[in-house]
């Protein structure tokens, strides 16, 4: 793919990932088939900031779970009071890097 | 969720519930208010599950229909708890995944929008009556 295509979509995206995952995202971008840019600029990512809102304003009920596909995990937090509280603060630390790995998986899809 | 992760995180959750009700079946008696839930800690509104504990306390003195006038809820949470351990142990011995599919399955199932616009409403309703109990 066009080299400035590509650093325009990181410069844009670079929020949604980790950092350290950048680097072989502009690779395999680079390496990537033209046609597949559509389809990879209208991926909806998830915001980090926006996940650790929900996180502590309705952690408790799964709510930031759901909003990530794990339904599975999220009506095991709205059962259990977010794991007695315990689980809702271990997810308070750990969501926003969880978010950028589903993410990253969501990209990995298209390349 | 890959099938170890799934696993993994059933164990923690099974080890971590049945702990608990040990606990509070062989604790002090005299000693009473449970450690609550966050929601109701802040804001001294119950939370959709509060009282599954008191629930599945009653399942297991066999007041069925006290748990279910507690939180119908509770009655879930304790299946779950009497069957996964058996079903996880199949699994594991066995070097199957029919738990992993049964859960993807049922995060289809759960996830399709009538079913879950149901699910939503129900656990809304069940709120409302927590509220109004005063859990």
């Amino acid at each position: 793919m066009d080299a400035q295509k590509v650093d325009l979509f990181i410069t844009t995206n670079a929020k949604y990932f980790e950092s350290h995952q950048i680097n072989s995202i502009r690779e395999r971008l680079m390496n990537a088939d033209e046609a597949k840019w559509v389809s990879i600029q209208s991926i909806d990512y998830k915001d980090p900031k926006t996940l650790i809102l929900i996180s502590i304003f309705a952690g408790s009920l799964g709510i930031d779970r759901f909003m990530l596909g794990d339904t599975g995990l999220g009506v095991a937090k709205l059962l259990t009071c977010g794991g007695m509280g315990i689980w809702t603060i271990v997810d308070w630390f750990g969501i926003q890097k969880i978010t950028r790995q589903k993410n990253f998986e969501k990209l990995n899809m298209f390349i | 969720m890959t099938k170890k992760k799934l696993y993994i995180i059933l164990s923690i959750g099974l080890i971590a519930g049945y702990t608990w009700l040990v606990y509070l079946l062989f604790r002090d008696n005299s000693k009473q208010g449970l450690p609550a839930c966050f929601i109701k800690n802040t804001t001294g509104v119950p939370c959709p599950s509060c009282g599954n504990t008191r629930s599945v306390l009653a399942i297991i003195k066999g007041n069925f229909i006290d748990a279910i006038l507690i939180n119908p809820l509770g009655i879930i949470i304790a299946t779950i708890m009497v069957v996964s351990p058996f079903w996880l142990l199949y699994d594991i011995t066995s070097k199957k995944d029919t738990l992993y599919k049964s859960y993807l399955k049922f995060e289809k199932i759960i996830t399709t929008k009538s079913i879950m616009i149901l699910l939503i409403i129900l656990i809304l309703l069940n709120w409302i009556w927590n509220i109004q109990k005063g859990l």
